[in-house]
C-alpha cells in the first residue's frame, strides 16, 4: 500500500504555523494539482480545517515524503526545519487508520463534532473533480466516508450537544421535538441569551419576541431574529403563548415569578414551558422547576448536561476505536487481495498450461481410453493442480503489510514457479 | 407426518423471548444493534404468529378470540402490530421495554392455557358478537400502548424535572411524542373498548346468557373502564402530569390483566 500522509494539526502545531499553511476552499484545486506535478506522486489530496493540514500522497517510493515536505515549506514561505518539528508522517495503513479517525471525528479537539466529515468530503470531491485521485487514494477516500458514516450511526458520538447554547436546543427537542412552530421569548439582551436565540432561530421556531428594558434594545434583537419587540412590563402576556422563554437580564432579582408560571400555564392547559434561566443572579424563581408542565434550566443545569454529554462522547469514541480498528483490518486484507490478484492468476494459468500439455502427452502414451477414464484422470490432474496452488496463493492473499517484504514473498513465488 | 397447527405458537413463542431478551439486554450495552436484533426477532416472531392466528381462523371459521388463549394472542398480536406501526413512524425504541414483555406474557397465557380450538355454538354465533370480541380486544390494544406511552412520558417528565439521565433517556423519544401517543391511543382505545362492552351487554341481552354474572371478565372490564374513563379525563383537562396518573394507570393494568385472564371458553 504506497500511501503516505503529512501533516500538522491542534496538537503538533500552534495557530501561527498552522494559519501559514491553511488552504482556502477555492484554492484547493489548483494545490492539490500543483502536487500531483511533483515527482513521484502518483495520487494527491489535502484536508485542510482550522485545525489540521494534511497532505495525503500514493506513491511507489517513500523519497517522496522529502519532495512534499519541502513543497509544504515553501508553500508556507518557512525554513524546512522550523517545519518539520511540527509535522508528523504516517504509512501505509496508519494512514487509513488516522483519515477514518480524524473523519469520524475522533482526532477533533472536541470529540465527535461532525464537520469535519464534510470538510474531508470536500478535499476528496476537489481532488477527484480534478483528476488527482489514484484508484488507490479513491477507494481510500471512499472507505473514509463510509467508515465515518458507520461510525456515526452506529455509536451516535456526535448526537449530544456539548455547548451551553445546543444544550439548550437539545432540551427543548427533548420536550417539543420539532421546533419548527413554536414561539420563543428572550428576556434581556444578555450575551449567552442572544447566542441561544440564534441557535434556536435557526431551528426554524414561528416566532421570537424580544423583551428588554430599553424597548430600541429589545428593537435592535428583533430585527436581528426576524422577530417582534415587546415592552418588558408586558412580557407576562406572551408566557402563556410561548414555549421557550429565555431569561438573559442583568436584573439583580428574579424577574419571572411562581405565580406568573403558574397562570400562564393554566391558560396552556397541556402545553409544557420551557424556562433557560441564564442570568447570574438568576432571574426566574427556581421554585417555578416544582410546578407541574414547567421544565427549568439555570447556567449551571446546561453546563451539567454539557458536561454529561461530553463524557458519553468520550464513552462512545472507545466504541468508535474499535469499529475503526476492525474497518482498517479489513480494508488493509481487501488491498493486498486485490494487490495479488495479477500474480495469482499469471500462477493459475501457468500450472493449467503445464497440466494441459503432461495431460495431453500421457494420453497420447495411453492410446484408446473411454470417456470415464479420461475424465477421472482430468479430474485428478486438476485437483493435484489446485493442492498445489492453495498454500502459495493464500501466502499472496494474506501477505505482509510492509510492501517490502510483500515485494520479496512475490518474487519468491514467481521464481519457484517459473513466472516471467 | 403431520405437523401440529401450535408449532407456528411456539417459534413465535421463541422469537419474542430473543426480542426482549435483546431488547432487555441492550439497556445495559446501549447499543443499537442489540436493539435492531431484538426488534428483527420480534418481526419474526410477529409472522410465525400470524400464521398461528390464521390457522386457527382456518380451523374455527370465526375470529379467534372466543377462549382465553386465543383472546391473550390475538391482544399480543394486535399490541405488536400497532408498536410495529408507532416505530416506523416514531423511531420509538424505548416501548419496545415495556411492549415486548408485553408481547411475550400474553403469548405465553397462551401457550399455558393450551385450550382447544373453540367452534362457536350457532346459538351463540352473531354478528354482535364478533363485533363484541373485536372491538374489546382491539380497544384493549389500545389501551395497553397507551399505558406504555403514558409510562414513557412519565419516565421522561421526571428526567427532564430532575435533571437526570436514566437509562431510558436516550431511547425515549421526546416528551410531546409520549404524550401525542399516549393520548390517543387512549382516546381510540377507550372509544373502541366502550363499543365492545355495549356491543357485549346487548349480545347477552340476546342470548339469554346472563349479563353480569359478576365473574372476574366483567368485573375487571368495567373496573378497567372506569379507570380509563378517569385516565382520559385527566388528559382532557390538562391534569394528567404526577404519581397520581402513574397509580390510576398501573390499577387499570391489573384490572385489564384480570379481565383477560377471566376470559372463559365460549
Amino acid at each position: 500500500m504506497p500511501l503516505l500522509l503529512v501533516g500538522v494539526n491542534h496538537r503538533t502545531a500552534p495557530v501561527e504555523v498552522r494559519e501559514r499553511l491553511s488552504i482556502a476552499e477555492a484554492k484547493l484545486p489548483e494545490l492539490i494539482r500543483s502536487l500531483t506535478h511533483l515527482p513521484g506522486v502518483e495520487g494527491a489530496s489535502i484536508v485542510s480545517t482550522c485545525n489540521r493540514v494534511e497532505i495525503v500522497v500514493s506513491s511507489p517510493s517513500e523519497d517522496v515524503i522529502e519532495t512534499v515536505v519541502n513543497w509544504m515549506a515553501d508553500r508556507a514561505n518557512t525554513a524546512r526545519e522550523d517545519l518539520e518539528k511540527h509535522l508528523y508522517v504516517l504509512r501505509y495503513a496508519d494512514v487509513v487508520k488516522h483519515l477514518f479517525r480524524v473523519t469520524s471525528g475522533l482526532d477533533s479537539m472536541i470529540v465527535g463534532e461532525p464537520q469535519i466529515a464534510g470538510q474531508v468530503k470536500k478535499a476528496f470531491m476537489a481532488a477527484q473533480e480534478i483528476g488527482a485521485l489514484d484508484p488507490l487514494l479513491n477507494q481510500v477516500f471512499e472507505n473514509t466516508m463510509r467508515v465515518a458514516k458507520k461510525v456515526r450511526t452506529d455509536t451516535g458520538i456526535g448526537e449530544h450537544a456539548v455547548s451551553i447554547p445546543y444544550a439548550a436546543v437539545e432540551l427543548a427537542k427533548k420536550i417539543f421535538g420539532e421546533l419548527k412552530g413554536l414561539q420563543v421569548l428572550l428576556l434581556g439582551a444578555g450575551e449567552m441569551g442572544e447566542l441561544t436565540a440564534e441557535h434556536l432561530a435557526a431551528q426554524e421556531v414561528r416566532q421570537i419576541f424580544v423583551a428588554n428594558k430599553t424597548y430600541e434594545r429589545a428593537l435592535a434583537l428583533a430585527e436581528r431574529f426576524h422577530g417582534s419587540a415587546v415592552q418588558f412590563s408586558s412580557f407576562e402576556e406572551h408566557l402563556a403563548t410561548c414555549d421557550i422563554v429565555i431569561a438573559s437580564t442583568a436584573a439583580p432579582h428574579y424577574v419571572i415569578e411562581t405565580d406568573q408560571v403558574d397562570r400562564a400555564l393554566s391558560a396552556r392547559k397541556m402545553r409544557s414551558l420551557f424556562l433557560i434561566d441564564l442570568s447570574v443572579p438568576r432571574n426566574v424563581d427556581p421554585e417555578i422547576s416544582q410546578i407541574e408542565g414547567a421544565y427549568l434550566y439555570n447556567i449551571d443545569d446546561l453546563q451539567h448536561v454539557a458536561d454529561a454529554n461530553l463524557e458519553l462522547r468520550q464513552k462512545k469514541a472507545g466504541q468508535a476505536e474499535e469499529i475503526i480498528v476492525r474497518e482498517v483490518e479489513s480494508f488493509r486484507k481487501r488491498l493486498i487481495a486485490q494487490d495479488a490478484v495479477p500474480t495469482i492468476l499469471e500462477l493459475q494459468q501457468r500450472l493449467e498450461t503445464i497440466r494441459a500439455a503432461e495431460l495431453d502427452k500421457c494420453l497420447r502414451r495411453l492410446g484408446p481410453i473411454s470417456a470415464e477414464q479420461r475424465s477421472a484422470i482430468e479430474q485428478l490432474t486438476t485437483q493435484m493442480v489446485n493442492k498445489i496452488l492453495h498454500y502459495p496463493i493464500l501466502q499472496l492473499k494474506e501477505s505482509p503489510e510492509e510492501p517490502q517484504e510483500r515485494e520479496t514473498l512475490r518474487q519468491t513465488i514467481r521464481k519457484i514457479f517459473g513466472l516471467r | 407426518m403431520t405437523i401440529s397447527p401450535n408449532v407456528t405458537l411456539y417459534v413465535a413463542l421463541a422469537f419474542y423471548a430473543t426480542g426482549t431478551l435483546a431488547a432487555l439486554l441492550s439497556l445495559f450495552t446501549h447499543e443499537k444493534w442489540t436493539q435492531n436484533a431484538g426488534l428483527a426477532a420480534m418481526i419474526a416472531g410477529f409472522v410465525s404468529h400470524t400464521f398461528w392466528i390464521g390457522t386457527i381462523c382456518t380451523i374455527t371459521g370465526h375470529p379467534p378470540l372466543t377462549n382465553l388463549a386465543e383472546a391473550s394472542s390475538f391482544v399480543a398480536w394486535v399490541v405488536f402490530a400497532i408498536e410495529l406501526a408507532l416505530f416506523l413512524r416514531y423511531r420509538v425504541q424505548a416501548a419496545s421495554f415495556f411492549v415486548y414483555p408485553l408481547v411475550l406474557i400474553l403469548l405465553t397465557i397462551s401457550a399455558v392455557a393450551r385450550e382447544p380450538f373453540a367452534k362457536l355454538s350457532p346459538d351463540l354465533r352473531s354478528n354482535m358478537f364478533t363485533a363484541h370480541l373485536l372491538s374489546t380486544t382491539l380497544g384493549v390494544a389500545g389501551l395497553l400502548i397507551g399505558l406504555a406511552f403514558s409510562y414513557l412520558a412519565y419516565v421522561q417528565d421526571r428526567a427532564l424535572r430532575e435533571k437526570t439521565r436514566g437509562r431510558l433517556w436516550e431511547w425515549i423519544p421526546n416528551l410531546n411524542v409520549c404524550r401525542t401517543v399516549s393520548y390517543r391511543a387512549l382516546a381510540i382505545g377507550f372509544s373502541v373498548y366502550t363499543v365492545g362492552i355495549i356491543t357485549g351487554v346487548l349480545w347477552s341481552y340476546r342470548t339469554n346468557v346472563g349479563l353480569m354474572e359478576l365473574r372476574s371478565k366483567q368485573i375487571g372490564a368495567v373496573v378497567a373502564w372506569v379507570l380509563f374513563a378517569i385516565l382520559l379525563q385527566s388528559y382532557i383537562g390538562g391534569v394528567f402530569r404526577g404519581k397520581r396518573i402513574v397509580v390510576i394507570s398501573a390499577c387499570a393494568f391489573i384490572a385489564i390483566l384480570v379481565a383477560i385472564l377471566g376470559i372463559q371458553h365460549g
